[in-house]
Order: C-alpha cells, then structure tokens, then sequence
C-alpha cells in the first residue's frame, strides 16, 4: 500500500466517532435509496408479471345484464383487443363454525381451464372437473384464513338460494392483488372471499343463461394509457344493458391501491434519500473542511517534497470516497434488510404468486455511486481548500484567528444580559458558519422528516376515528341486492336485539351540467340518521336538505355547479329517466365525490314510495345476542352484504397500528442519527479545533464537565434553532403530501395535534444529548497537556 | 562581478540568483522583504544564510526551493530559468532536485520513520533505499517508531533522512537546528555538512546563529531583505569545534 493510503487508512481509523457519525447519516440515505429502490422494483416485477400472468383486464364494464351474443360487437371496436363477458355477484357466505356473516364475491370462470382474462393462478387443488356442476375454487388468503381446503364443501347464498358447494381448489387473481370489501381499507381475508364457479353453473343459478353481467377486456397498447374515448364509446354501445359502472384499470380498486403504493415508493425513493445524503454531505464538509485546516503544514511538507498538487487533492479526496464507500457499503447492506422487511410487509397486503425481495445489481451499483458520489461531494470543499494554500504560507505558523466582535454585541443592551458561558457560546457558534449550517440544516432535516411522519401517522388515525367515529356509528350494515320497500325496513328493525334500524338509499347515476358531467352515486338518508352521519371537514354534521342535493365540494367542482343550480342525474339503474335536480347545499368533506339526499325525496325522486338499498343497525352489545342476529341474517335472501362496523374497525386498526409502528419506529431511528450524527460531528470538530482553548480553561480550574458544558450550550443553541426550523419546514412537507394525495376518493385531513411539535422537540434534544455524551466523553479522556504542548 | 541575468549560469553554479525581490501586498501598504538579492550557488558546497529573524532568510529559501516566487528579477537553476517555471514544473523540480529539513521537521505524526522517509521516495525518480538513508542519520533501529514516540533531534533527523532519500542535488535547511538543544544540534549539523562532504549535495543552511555559520563554505549575510556581507570560509570548522 502507497504511504500516504497508509496515513489514511490511520486517520480513518482514528476518527472512528466522527466517521460513525457521518457515515452512519450517509449510510441511511444510501440505505433508504436502495430499500425502496428495490421495493419499487420488487413490486413492479411483482405486478408486472402477475397481471401478465393473468392478463390482467385493462378495462371492467359492470351491466345489469346483456345477452352474450350482443357484447362481442365491444370486443370489435378499434383498440380493444379482446373481451371476455363473466358473470359476477355479490353473495354472503355460509361457512360451518363461523358466526359473523361472511361477504363473497362470486365470479362465473370456463367450466374447462383456459386461459382467458383476469385468470386465476391456481395455489392448491385443481381446476373445475367435469364430475359435478356446483364445484368452486376459493381465493386462497380467504381460505387459509377460514380453514377451508379442496375437498370441503361450503354454502353460499345465491340468488336468494342455499347452495352447496364442493371445493376444488384455491387460486389467486391478478384483479383481486389488494382484496379490500366495501367500507374498508385494509384486507380482511376472514370476511371476504372471492368464490370463482362454473359458467355454466352461475348462468343457471343467476338466470343468466346466454347472457352476462360484467364485461372485463384488454386495450391494444397504444390506447391503454388514455382509455377514456374507447370506453365512452364501448359503454354507448352497451347503453340499452344498463350500463352501471365502467372501471379502467387505473380506477380499478386493487390496482390502484397498488399502484399507488408503487408510485409513493418511487417518490419517496427519490425523496428521502436526497435529504439524508444532503445531510450527510453537509456534515462531512464540516470534518473534511477541518481535516484540511489541521493538516496545513502536512500539506505544505508535501507540497515541499514535490508531491503534485493533483496527488494531493486526490489524497483528501480518497478521505470523503472512503467514508462514501463504507457507507455505501453499509448502506448496501441495511438497504437490502430493509428492503426484505418492506417486502414482506407488502406481502401481507398484497397477494401475489410470489413477491421477492431479490437483489438487484443496478440498483445496489447505483447505491454504491451515490454513497460515493456524497462522499466526494462532502470533501471537495475540503480538499479545494488544500489545493488553494501555498506552500510557503502553508509552512508559516498560522496568523490567530479573527476574534472580532460578532453582530450580537453590537446590541448592547441583549448582549450584556447575557451571561459568560452562553456570550461564549454565541461567539464561537456565530463565528464557525459553516459548522452552524450544517448543523442548523442538519437538525432542521431530522426535525423535518419526523414532524411530516408522525403527522401521517397522526392524520391516518384521525381519518379512521373521523370516518369509524364520528361518520359511520351503526354495529351492523346489511346492504340488499336491489330496491327494497320499506318493509324491508322493517323487517330488519325487527330482527332480535336490534335497538335501532335506519335505512339507506343509494341511486348510482350520471350527474351532469351541460358539458360536465361524473358517474357517482346519491345516499339517500333519514334527515335524522343517527348511524350514519355525514360530516364536513370541520366535523359539524351535514345538514340535510328537505329537497334537492347535498353535493361535496369536489362534486361541486367536477360539475361546476353551485348552491341554487341545478343539475340533470340519470340513474343507472331501474327507468334511468333524466331528472333535474337543485343543488341545495355544497359542503366541504374529506371523503370523495359525495352526493347526500333527504330518503323521501330521493325516493319520490325516483317514483317510488319509500325505497332502500340498505339498513343500518345499532346492536344490543354481548356475543349472545349478536350471535342469534348473525344467525338470523343469514336468512334472509335479500342481503347481500353484511359488514360489521366493530370488525372492520378493529382490522383496521390493528393493521394501522401494526405498520405505524414498524414506520414510526424506523423514522425515530433515521431522524436520531440525523441528530445524532450532527450534534457529535460538530461538537467533536469544535473541540479538535479548540484543544489548545480546552487546555487553558483546565489550568485555569476548569473541570471536565464545566467544559462540556461550553459545548453543550452550544450544541443545544444549533441542535434547537435547527430543531425549531425544522418543525414548520416538517408541517409543509406534510401540507404537499396532502396535496399530492387529494384524490377525488379521499383528502388527508391536515391536522396540527400539539404533541407532534413536543414528540420532535423532544426526539432532537435526547438524540442531541446522547451526542453529547460521547463528547463529554472525549473531553474526559482528553490529554490536555499534550494539547498545551503541540505546536498548532 | 556582473552577472548577465538573461544567460544560464556557467558550469559548477548550480543556482544564480539575480536582483530578486520579494514584495507582500498588506492591504494598502506593500512590503518589501527582499531587495535586489544577487547570489551564486555553487555545487557541492554548504552555504550558511545569517540574518536576523524577520531578515527575509525564509522567503528567500523558499523562493530557492521553488515554494514560493518572486516578484521581481530571475533565478536561473543551471540552464533553465526557474522564474518562467510553470506550477508543473515548479513540482516537477521540488521533487527531484530539492531536499527540505524544516525547524519543526514536519513529520506526518502518523506515519512512522520509515513510512516518512516513504513519502519520498515514492515520489522520487531515483531514490535511496530507506533504510539505507535512515541508517544515513543513524536510525536504522528506531524504523518503526512514531514521531511522538522520538525525540526532537531523532526527528529532524528522521526529516534530513526523508530529504537526503530522494537523493537530490540540493539540500535547504531552514533553521535545522532552530528547535534542538545544543548537542543535538551539533550532530544535526554534522549530518548537514557530511551529506555535502560525502555525498556531494549542495546544502543551504539558514540560521540566525553566526557560530553555526562557521562550518559553511560561504556565508552570506541578510538585513532587511538585503544582503550586507558574503563571505567565504576557506577552512570551515568541524561541526563538533564550533560553540554557542
Ligand atoms: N505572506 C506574507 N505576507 C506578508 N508578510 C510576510 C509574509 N510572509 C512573510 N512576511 C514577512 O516577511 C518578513 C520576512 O519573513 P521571513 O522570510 O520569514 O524572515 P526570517 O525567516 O528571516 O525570520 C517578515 O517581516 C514577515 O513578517
Ligand atoms: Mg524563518
């Protein structure tokens, strides 16, 4: 090895503490970069292959029902590839052992295997036989989760029938990657399953012989980003079936929730990483700025002996790409684990035939370039300063620092109230400008990044409490197949220990004024619902207007209406007259596109006496009783979905509050090192630089611990000022956040809960007293003799 | 004796130094630190700069040395004029033709002897082997060790051994024996005159002590800037007989 690589080696090893503050910094940016690069990627393999596998539909259009013969003139219109009309219903389930009421989606497959659209990869069992009619293969989350394998059989409720079926085999599918139930957000593999049974079974059990209920189809290529004209024209062609809902695959649930998951990756890989290695490099500067200053007259011998000017930079520069490719390395590695955990996560969300963590070489290649890349960013700054010094000024002893007066004592009147120690304090931290940026900017970005996360994590929470709390009170919802009277009502208030019942209705339509228009849905509500109440964005409950709409201010937008106007609804369902309607009100919520409406006047609306598509229960608590209701819902045809609030409340919780912790607990512990990292890199430069100042405060009397806190002060003026800094700069990071994810499905709430503000100020100051302590330590060991002895 | 200051130096002069000045801009007032400084260095002698301190002896070794320039006449290096080097070249002739022992040594502190003495002949086209130049300076024993585990005398002379192992022509010694006591520094010097007896360097030898002078072949004096007095020794004293 070259001498001076010698010499380098030794001094790394030497500022280990130093190092370990930078690199670790450094490390977690590079770490952050090659995670969530590789789970980007992970994911995107993962997504990529799976709807190949599948041939994932780039299109679902939902009819009441059509004739088979009449929807292959979809599958000619230019751009669509190919179609494949199913039949696809809603059902409760029936299950041996398990009380609560089980939701099912039920989906008509080829009675022989073949490959078609939106395919299911089969897990365990097989395929349909041709031994019996009513075989059905089950999703396989939902079947693990219920206990249910090939060879068991189950109940379904279809068609207002019991039937019993044989299972064959458990499969998953592309369309159902993130299986969430109505009113949930998080999968629920216990309380909803997907059930794929025969075509020629479900004709026969549906009435839906030669004809289909749900179109799904695939674009040419060209089309498939922007499907928009290809299906307004497939949906007029469709019209006279009763066209309910047409989903391209960008809106389709399961993916979006996926691909967003995807595209958050994406941004936050870039994100993340770039104020980590900001940091990082910042604070390297600040050591290598230093390491160039302490070794003036090395380089001046050097500069003395002939070595070049080019191998000197080098060899200053070899001091950043060390520390760059540890921490790459380091960071490699970490970011691997990570990586791993992330994908795992994942793959408890998200159901794929497999999902890796694989390594990928670019990726980590490009981790390795960027730790690199920071690490010599970090030291240029230092090693121009090497370049820049004469060798003949090199040599001499340097002229003492500048000590002027600072901007501070020019006003008196603060500056003599302040005592000695903090005067000091203020001097050399306004003095060393550099090093109070990068630790001012350094605690700002740690403060940053914790508030926007605990306020996610806080915002998450309030939306579910909002919408479990405040919006949504009932126990029980029973949603029915079609257009119930109100004794349907009735009959569910009778139902054993219920103590309230309150009808919902719900008309799916096509909104429209003049030109703009947006398929969405009216809720129908009691004017004094007491389960269901909908809320603003201040959480004071809607007020329901007697006549006309209720529209949400996103609704009100999309359609360019205001209060008083009016604008033209056609139902998708049932006459699918147009009706002209009054906006009576517009309120601002955080739940999507919705449109609320006093229950009789939609249902005179809609020529109907009293009409409901649901009911809301309110349960007597204890298992006994909700038992005997389970039991008797079971019964009754009409339903077609039963959700439990508390389940699903409870799920969601659990899961939130899984996944808060793993990312809260990894967010306090990246934002520590941040605070960490800069309190100790700066502390313990200003100390190498003050050893001499060190000395002579111990042979005036000083004690260690009087001297640590000189330092202490110091570190906690910038540690603060940065912390404090960093907390509005936090609240707009969040604010963009909120921005980029106002969707017209849901707001984030912006909240401002003071124990965020506290969580962080709290966070920077233990990290930066924990930074302190290994400086106190060093000012213990410090040989401050010797100091007295050396010849700066 | 004139000397034309547009023409390489004849034989046997290593260095000419013709009417060279030095100015330091401070701000607004400019100071002169060297003045018209003429000066012939010839091959295989010791040649002692006396002056006060302040005297511009530093500058003046340093502008020699390559480190530093001047703002005003030439310095020839035999045939070639050193005041048109470029800051290549200038590197180019540290390296092979200057040897530096400086009054602090300016060891590298975590390097040991040996590896000091790496630094260079690394560097150097056609250096000595290092050990042979540490047993040179008698420390073939202490190879391994630290600068902070050696005295100052051992470590201005782990310093003449890391000049004297690129086996340079020149040897420039700013106040060698500044910082060592008395005994030290007469062995110092004696390593300083036996490398120009024995191994035919040029040695320059900057002091503010006229009794270290004595063991020069030439001696020039500097005040001011300016030199007052040169002198030549025929019989230059053993180190070892001269006191201060
Ligand atoms: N970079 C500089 N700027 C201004 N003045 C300088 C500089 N370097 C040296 N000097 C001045 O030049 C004079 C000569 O310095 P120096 O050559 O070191 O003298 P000596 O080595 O004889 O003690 C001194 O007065 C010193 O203050
Ligand atoms: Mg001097």
């Amino acid at each position: 090895m070259k001498v001076l690589d010698r010499k380098l080696v030794r001094e790394l090893r030497s500022s280990s503490f130093l190092l370990l503050a930078v690199g670790s910094i450094m490390a977690i940016g590079v770490s952050a970069y090659a995670a969530l690069g590789s789970a980007y990627r992970n994911l995107m393999t993962a997504q990529r292959l799976y709807y190949a596998d599948c041939r994932m539909a780039d299109f679902t259009v939902d009819l009441k029902k059509a004739p088979l013969a009449d929807v292959t003139a979809v599958g000619a219109l230019p751009g669509v590839v190919e179609i494949r009309p199913r039949i696809q219903f809603l059902a409760t389930v029936d299950l041996e052992n398990v009380l609560e009421p089980i939701n099912g989606i039920v989906i008509s497959m080829p009675n022989e295997r073949r490959t078609v659209i939106n395919d299911v990869v089969l897990r365990q069992g097989g395929y349909f036989t041709d031994r019996r009619d009513n075989e059905v293969i089950l999703n396989d989350a939902f079947a693990r989760a219920n206990k249910v394998y090939p060879g068991m059989w189950i109940h379904l409720l279809l068609n207002n029938r019991r039937q019993e079926l044989f299972v064959v085999g458990t499969a998953i599918s592309s369309e159902f990657t993130y299986l969430v139930g109505p009113g949930s957000m998080v999968p629920d593999a216990k309380r909803l399953g997907v059930f794929y049974i025969k075509q020629t079974f479900a004709e026969e059990v549906f009435d839906m012989q030669g004809a289909c209920n749900q179109v799904v189809g695939r674009l040419a290529p060209q089309v498939r980003e922007r499907p928009d004209d290809v299906l307004r024209r497939a949906e007029r062609l469709l019209d006279s079936y009763g066209v309910l809902n047409t989903v391209p695959l960008r809106d389709q649930p399961s993916n979006r929730f996926l691909s967003n998951e995807i595209m958050g990756l994406r941004a936050f890989g870039i994100i993340n990483p770039a104020i980590f290695l900001a940091v990082a490099a910042l604070v390297l500067n600040v050591l290598m700025s230093r390491l160039a200053e302490q070794q003036r007259v090395v380089v001046g011998t050097f500069k003395a002996l002939g070595y070049s000017n080019a191998a000197i930079f080098w060899h200053f520069l070899k001091f950043g790409l060390a520390v760059g490719a540890m921490s790459g390395l380091g960071g490699c590695l970490l970011g691997y684990w990570l990586a791993g955990g992330m994908t795992a996560m994942y793959d408890t969300f998200f159901e794929f035939p497999s999902l890796e963590n694989r390594f990928y070489a670019d990726i980590t290649t490009q981790a390795l370039c960027i730790g690199l890349a920071c690490g010599m960013l970090g030291s240029y700054h230092g090693a121009r300063q090497v370049l820049k010094l004469e060798p003949a000024v090199a040599m001499r002893p340097k002229p003492p620092a500048v000590g002027g007066a600072i901007w501070l004592e020019r006003i008196p009147s603060l500056w003599n109230r302040l005592t000695f120690p903090a005067r000091m304090a203020l001097r050399n931290v306004l003095r060393s400008r550099l090093r109070t940026a990068a630790g001012i900017f350094a605690a700002a970005m740690g403060a940053t990044l914790s508030v926007d996360a605990l306020l996610l994590a806080f915002e998450t929470n309030y939306m579910v409490d909002f919408q479990f709390e405040l919006i949504q009170r009932s126990d029980i919802d029973l949603t029915f197949k079609d257009e119930q009277g109100r004794d349907a009502w009735d009959e569910a208030a009778r139902l054993p220990c219920v103590d309230r019942a309150e009808p919902l209705f719900d008309v799916s339509c096509t909104f429209s004024n003049g030109s703009h228009t947006r398929k969405g849905a009216i809720t129908g509500v009691l004017p004094d619902a007491k389960l269901m109440i909908p809320r603003d964005t201040e959480a004071r409950p809607l007020r329901i207007p007697e006549s006309g709409l209720l529209l949400t201010k996103k609704m009100a937008q999309i359609l360019h209406v205001e209060a008083g106007d009016v604008v033209e609804i056609r139902p998708t369902k049932g006459l699918r007259e147009t009706h002209r309607v009054r906006v009576a009100e517009i309120a601002d919520s955080f739940l999507g596109i919705g449109v609320y409406a006093d229950i009789h006047f939609l249902s005179r609306l809609m020529n109907e006496e009293f009409a409901v598509t649901g009911v809301q229960l309110q349960v007597r608590p204890g298992d006994e009783q909700r038992h005997a209701l389970y039991r008797e819902i079971k019964q009754l045809p009409a339903v077609q979905g039963v959700s439990a609030r508390a389940d699903i409340v409870r799920n969601v919780k659990e899961t939130l509050v899984k996944n808060q912790h793993v990312f809260i607990g990894l967010l306090v512990m990246f934002a520590g090192v941040i605070f960490f990292g800069s309190v100790l890199n700066s502390s313990l430069v200003s100390l190498q630089e003050r050893q001499r100042e060190v000395a002579t405060l111990r042979v005036l009397g000083y004690g260690p611990w009087q001297i640590g806190n000189l330092f202490l002060r110091e570190s906690v003026l910038v540690n603060g000022v940065g912390t404090l800094l960093g907390l509005p700069l936090g609240y707009l990071l969040n604010y963009g956040i909120v921005v980029a994810y106002d969707t017209e499905m849901f707001r984030i709430p912006l909240i401002n809960p003071t124990q965020v503000w506290l969580i962080v100020i709290v966070l920077g100051t233990l990290f930066g007293c924990a930074a302190h302590l290994v400086v106190q330590r060093s000012i213990h060991k410090m040989d401050w003799l010797d100091a007295l002895k050396t010849r700066e | 004796m004139t000397l034309p200051a547009n023409q390489p130096p004849p034989p046997g002069v290593l260095l000419r130094l013709t009417d060279v000045g030095k100015t330091y801009h401070m701000g607004e007032v400019d100071v002169q630190v060297l003045r018209e400084v003429t000066l012939n260095i010839y091959d295989h002698q010791v040649l002692a700069i006396l002056g006060p301190s302040g005297s511009g002896k530093s500058t003046l070794l340093n502008i020699i040395g390559g480190l530093d320039s001047s703002s005003h006449g030439s310095v020839w290096y035999r045939d070639r004029e050193m005041t048109r080097f470029s800051p290549r070249e200038l590197t180019v002739y540290r390296r092979e033709v200057v040897g530096f022992v400086f009054q602090f040594y300016n060891l590298v502190p975590n390097l040991t002897a040996r590896e000091n003495v790496m630094v260079s002949t690394e560097i150097s086209r056609n250096p000595l082997d290092v050990d042979e130049a540490l047993d040179l300076v008698g420390l073939k024993e202490r190879a391994d060790h630290f600068p902070s585990q050696m005295s100052g005398g051992e470590q201005q002379r782990v310093a003449i051994a890391r000049a004297l192992a690129k086996n340079p022509e020149l040897l420039l010694c700013d106040e060698p024996t500044g910082a060592l006591d008395y005994a030290t520094g007469k062995r110092v010097l004696r390593l300083l005159v036996d490398a120009c007896r024995k191994l035919g360097k040029t040695v320059v030898i900057i002091t503010h002590n006229a009794a270290i002078a004595q063991v020069a072949d030439h001696v020039i004096r500097l005040r001011s800037g300016e030199i007052v007095e040169v002198h030549d020794n025929p019989e230059p004293a053993p180190p070892e007989e001269i006191t201060w």
